[in-house]
C-alpha cells in the first residue's frame, strides 16, 4: 500500500513536467508569432540608429535563432532561472518579480477560496436540507447567478456600494499608503500577525474584503450545486434515516451528512484553486491588486517575453502542485481510489 | 425557525464586509497631520509608471517628473513659467558664440544623505550619461563635446556647436547630478539614492507605491508636505474610485475625459486645468501609395475638423492644433488653419479630384491606431477621423489597430499608410517639435519617410542661431513647408488636469508639464 501511494505520487508529480513543457512551448510560439518585440516596445518613438537597435536586440538575446532562444530559456528554467526582464526595468531577474508579486496573488486566492468554500458549503447545505422548497430553488438560482457573474462588473458594483456609497471599505490596493510592514512571507495578513503590527493587519484585512468577496462569491456557485446534490444523495440513505429514528438532532444529522458528502468537494477544491488563480487575474485588475495577474497584463503590453514566459510557467507549476496535493489527499481520503 | 437562522447566516456573510470594516476601523487614512500647520502626507494617484529611476536611461514624462522631484539640475524652470532660474548653479556665463558655458555652483550643496555635492559630481554624472549611452543620452552627446570641473564649484561645458537653447537642455534629467552610489558605467533602474532635489525616496515598490520624504539637506525652501506617496493604478476608473473614496488626495495623470467631466459636475473636487505641451498628430507615409501623392495628403488635412474631435472624443479636454509647434510656444503659427481652414470638405474634394479620385473612384486608405498606449479614447479618435474623411464622399477608410510593440515595429518599417501618434517634449523649444519629425536624419522612428533638404538646412541653421527673432523666422518657414507637404497632420494639443480633494492647495504645473510636489499642501483640519 505504502509503495503504491509512493509510486502514485511520483507518477502524478512527473506528469507536471510535460504539462509545463507544453504550456511553455505554446506561450513561446505565440509570443514570437506576433509582430513586434520587447526592444521596439521600449524604444517606442525614439530616434535610434539601426546599429543601436541591433545592439539592444543582442543584449536581449533576441538576435539568436528561435530554437536557440527556446532551449536557452528552457535550460535556464530547469535551473530555477526565469531570465531577466526585457522591458522596464531592463535586466532585472524575473524571479525577483515573482517573489514580489506571487504572495499578493496567493493571499487573495486563499481568502477568495475560503469565502467560496464557506459560502458554497452553506448554500449547498441549506438547499439540500430544504429540497423541493422555494429556498432550494433560491439557492440553486444563486449558484447559477454567482457562476455567471462577470468579475470586473461585479467587483465594480461592490466598489461602488461599499467604497463610494457607504465609504466603509477601500476600493483598491493591498494596504493603506504609508503603513510600514516588515516583509517576511509577503502575505500581508500573516506578516502583520508575525510582527504584531495590528494597524497593518486591520488595513490588510479591510483591503482584502472586497476582492476576496468578489472572487469568493463568483466561484461559490459551483460548490453550491455540488454540495447540494451530494447532500441530497446522502440524506436519502438508510443511515441518515436511522439517525432521525433515534432522535438525533437535525443539525447533527446535517453535519454527518455534510461530512459524507465532502469527498467530491475536495476534488472540486483542487480544481477551483486553479480557476481561482485565473479569476484572481481579473480581480486584480479590477481592484488594482499588485499580484501576478496585473504583472502579466503589464508585461504583455511591453511584449516582455521572459517575464510572460516565466510567470505563466510558474503559475502552471503552482497549479500542478496544488492538483497533485489534492489528488494525494483525495487518494488518502477515499479508499476506493486505485494507485 | 432553523431556515430563518440559515438565511440570516447567508446574509451575514454578504454584509460581513460592512460589519468588519466598522469593527476594525473604517476611517480613511490617507492623511496624517504634522506639526507645521500642514498635513504630513499627501497621496497622489497616477496611471503612469516609473520606467527607470536612472536619469541616464529614463526617457518618459512621468519618470522625468519623479526625477525632477528627487533631483535637480544646474538650472530649472521657475514654477508655473517658462522662465529659467538658478538651481544648483547660482550663476553662469556664456562665451560670445554660445559654445562655452560656465556655471558656478552653490557652496552648501549636499545630496539627500548629507554627502557634499561638488563640481566633480556634476562632471561625473554627465560623463556617466555619455558612457552609458542610454535612451536620452543624445540630449547630452549631440551637444556636449566635453565637460570639466575647474574647481570644486565651477563647471564648464564645451559644446559641439553653438546651441542657443542649452539652458533648456540643462533642465532635463540627463544633466542632473546623481549620488556617487550610482554605478559609473551601468544603468541602475531601481537605484533610489537620487540626487539633490527637494525630496528623497523613502520606499519604492515598483508599480505599486513610491514614498518620497522631504530631503533634509535640500539647499532651497523645504517642501510644504513632508511625505508624498505615489500610488500606481492600472486604470483610470480604479483611480477615480480611489479619489472618490478618499484613498488618494490627488488624481493626476491620467483620468479619462468622461471622468474629468463627471468629477467637475459633482462639484466636490478642485479640477485644475493646465495647458499641456503634448501633441497628437496623424502620420502619413510619403513613400507608399496613395499617400505619396501630396494632393492626397493635403486633402486629408483639409477634411479634418479639430474642434469636433476635441468636443466629441475628448469632451473639451484638449485644444485644436494647427502646427507641430504647440500653441503658446514662440514661433508657433496656425499654418494648417491658414492653408486649409478646418473641416474644409469642399477643398478636400477639390484636391482629391486633382489627385484623380471621385465618387466613382474613391480613395481607399487604412487608418491605424494603437488601442491602449494613448488611453482608451484612441478607438473613438480613429472613428471620428474616419467619419470626417468619409464626409467627402470620396474617401473610404478602413480602421486597423495593433498593440504598441507591433505598432512601433510597423511604423519604423513604413508598413502603415496613415496612423496616429503622439509626442511629449524632451525640452521646451521649437526645435524639439520640428527636428525629430522633419529632419531627414532624425525622423526614421516616425516611418513617414519624409525628407526635404531645404527643411534640413533651415532646422540646422535654427539650431545654431542665438537670436530668437532669427530663429522664429526659420521655424515659421518650416511650419509653412510642413503645411504644404503634409507628412504629418497636427490634430490636438493636450491639456493637463489635476483633480484634488478640496483641501489640497498649492498645485503648480508649468508649461514644462512637470508637477513639483514641494509646493502642494493640505491644511490641518
Amino acid at each position: 500500500m505504502a509503495r503504491g501511494i509512493g509510486q502514485y505520487i511520483v507518477i502524478r508529480g512527473l506528469m507536471i513536467i510535460p504539462t509545463i513543457l507544453i504550456l511553455y512551448t505554446i506561450v513561446f510560439i505565440f509570443l514570437r508569432i506576433l509582430p513586434g518585440n520587447p526592444v521596439l516596445a521600449v524604444v517606442g518613438t525614439k530616434n535610434i540608429s539601426p546599429e543601436q537597435l541591433q545592439h539592444l536586440m543582442e543584449m536581449a538575446g533576441l538576435d539568436k535563432p528561435l530554437y536557440v532562444q527556446y532551449f536557452d530559456y528552457l535550460w535556464k528554467m530547469l535551473h530555477g532561472d526565469f531570465g531577466v526582464t526585457l522591458a522596464f526595468p531592463m535586466g532585472k531577474p524575473v524571479v525577483e518579480y515573482l517573489k514580489l508579486r506571487f504572495p499578493a496573488t496567493l493571499e487573495l486566492t486563499i481568502f477568495g477560496f475560503t469565502v467560496s468554500v464557506l459560502l458554497g458549503l452553506l448554500t449547498g447545505t441549506i438547499a439540500a436540507t430544504k429540497k423541493g422548497t422555494k429556498i432550494d430553488t433560491g439557492m440553486r438560482l444563486y449558484s447559477i447567478i454567482a457562476y455567471t457573474l462577470f468579475i470586473p462588473w461585479f467587483g465594480m458594483m461592490l466598489q461602488y456600494v461599499f467604497g463610494i456609497h457607504f465609504h466603509v471599505l477601500p476600493t483598491s490596493g493591498r494596504i493603506d499608503p504609508g503603513i510600514e510592514l516588515q516583509r517576511i512571507t509577503g502575505l500581508y495578513v500573516l506578516d502583520s500577525i508575525l510582527t504584531g503590527n495590528w494597524e497593518a493587519f486591520t488595513s490588510a484585512i479591510r483591503h482584502l474584503i472586497l476582492p476576496a468577496t468578489t472572487l469568493g462569491i463568483v466561484l461559490s456557485g459551483a460548490y453550491t450545486r455540488l454540495v447540494r446534490n451530494n447532500m441530497v444523495d446522502v440524506l436519502s440513505q438508510d443511515f441518515i434515516r436511522s439517525y432521525y429514528a433515534r432522535g438525533v438532532r437535525d443539525w447533527k444529522v446535517t453535519w454527518y451528512a455534510l461530512k459524507n458528502a465532502f469527498i467530491p468537494v475536495v476534488t472540486l477544491m483542487g480544481l477551483q484553486f486553479a480557476i481561482l488563480l485565473g479569476g484572481a487575474v481579473l480581480t486584480e485588475t479590477t481592484f488594482n491588486w499588485p499580484g501576478m495577474g496585473t504583472f502579466i497584463v503589464d508585461r504583455i503590453d511591453y511584449r516582455d517575453y521572459n517575464a510572460i514566459q516565466g510567470a505563466v510557467v510558474f503559475f502552471a507549476f503552482f497549479v500542478g502542485l496544488i492538483s497533485l496535493i489534492v489528488d494525494i489527499v483525495y487518494a488518502l481520503l477515499d479508499p476506493r481510489v486505485k494507485y | 425557525m432553523k431556515s430563518k437562522v440559515l438565511s440570516l447566516a447567508l446574509l451575514a456573510i454578504f454584509v460581513f464586509s460592512v460589519v468588519a470594516s466598522g469593527c476594525i476601523g473604517g476611517e480613511k487614512t490617507t492623511t496624517q497631520t504634522g506639526g507645521a500647520g500642514y498635513a504630513e502626507q499627501i497621496v497622489i494617484g497616477v496611471t503612469d509608471k516609473v520606467t527607470d529611476l536612472d536619469p541616464a536611461n529614463a526617457y518618459d514624462f512621468y519618470t522625468w517628473e519623479v526625477l525632477n522631484n528627487i533631483m535637480e539640475g544646474l538650472v530649472k524652470y521657475k514654477p508655473g513659467t517658462l522662465e529659467i532660474e538658478p538651481a544648483l548653479a547660482e550663476s553662469w556665463e556664456v562665451n560670445e558664440d554660445s559654445t562655452v558655458w560656465t556655471f558656478h555652483l552653490r557652496k552648501d550643496l549636499k545630496f539627500a544623505d548629507g554627502t557634499p555635492l561638488k563640481a566633480q559630481d556634476v562632471v561625473r554624472s554627465i560623463e556617466r550619461v555619455m558612457t552609458i549611452q542610454g535612451d536620452p543620452s543624445w540630449l547630452v552627446t549631440d551637444f556636449v563635446e566635453k565637460v570639466e570641473a575647474k574647481d570644486d564649484y565651477t563647471v564648464v561645458f564645451y559644446l559641439k556647436q553653438p546651441t542657443s537653447y542649452f539652458l533648456a537642455l540643462l533642465t532635463t534629467p540627463p544633466y542632473f547630478p546623481v549620488h556617487p552610489s550610482y554605478s559609473p558605467n551601468e544603468i541602475q533602474s531601481d537605484q533610489t539614492a537620487g540626487g539633490a532635489g527637494p525630496y528623497k525616496i523613502a520606499k519604492w515598490v515598483r508599480d505599486e507605491e513610491l514614498v518620497l520624504e522631504a530631503n533634509p539637506n535640500y539647499y532651497g525652501e523645504p517642501p510644504k508636505t513632508k511625505r508624498i506617496i505615489i500610488k500606481f493604478y492600472r486604470d483610470a476608473s480604479t483611480m477615480r474610485l480611489a479619489l472618490q473614496n478618499g484613498e488618494i488626495d490627488i488624481a493626476w495623470r491620467t483620468l479619462r475625459p468622461t471622468d474629468i467631466e463627471s468629477l467637475k459636475s459633482e462639484g466636490k473636487y478642485s479640477v485644475i486645468e493646465v495647458p499641456g505641451g503634448f501633441i497628437r498628430y496623424v502620420c502619413l507615409n510619403t513613400k507608399a501609395e496613395p499617400t505619396n501623392n501630396v494632393k492626397v495628403r493635403q486633402a486629408l488635412a483639409a477634411a479634418i475638423d479639430r474642434q469636433e474631435i476635441s468636443n466629441k472624443v475628448f469632451k473639451g479636454t484638449v485644444e485644436p492644433l494647427y502646427s507641430l509647434i504647440p500653441n503658446g510656444m514662440w514661433s508657433h503659427i496656425d499654418a494648417f488653419k491658414e492653408k486649409y481652414g478646418d473641416g474644409n470638405i469642399e477643398l478636400a474634394k477639390k484636391l482629391l479630384k486633382e489627385a484623380g479620385y471621385d465618387e466613382n473612384n474613391p480613395l481607399m486608405i487604412q487608418l491605424w491606431y494603437t488601442p491602449t498606449h494613448y488611453g482608451d479614447t484612441e478607438a473613438d479618435l480613429a472613428q471620428v477621423l474616419k467619419e470626417q474623411w468619409e464626409r467627402t464622399g470620396v474617401i473610404k477608410v478602413d480602421i486597423k489597430s495593433a498593440e504598441w510593440g507591433t505598432y512601433v515595429d510597423y511604423a519604423r518599417k513604413g508598413q502603415m499608410q496613415v496612423y496616429l501618434l503622439g509626442w511629449y517634449p524632451d525640452y521646451l523649444d521649437p526645435d524639439d517639435y520640428t527636428t525629430p519629425f522633419l529632419k531627414s536624419t532624425a525622423n526614421s522612428w516616425a516611418g513617414t519617410g519624409y525628407a526635404n533638404p531645404t527643411v534640413d538646412e533651415l532646422l540646422t541653421k535654427a539650431q545654431s542661431l542665438t537670436d530668437q527673432n532669427e530663429r522664429t523666422k526659420l521655424y515659421e518657414q518650416v511650419q509653412k513647408i510642413l503645411a504644404e507637404e503634409v507628412p504629418y497632420i497636427p490634430l490636438i494639443q493636450g491639456k493637463l488636469f489635476v483633480v484634488t480633494s478640496p483641501d489640497v492647495k498649492g498645485v503648480t504645473i508649468g508649461p514644462d508639464m512637470i508637477f513639483k510636489y514641494s509646493t502642494i499642501y493640505k491644511e490641518k483640519s
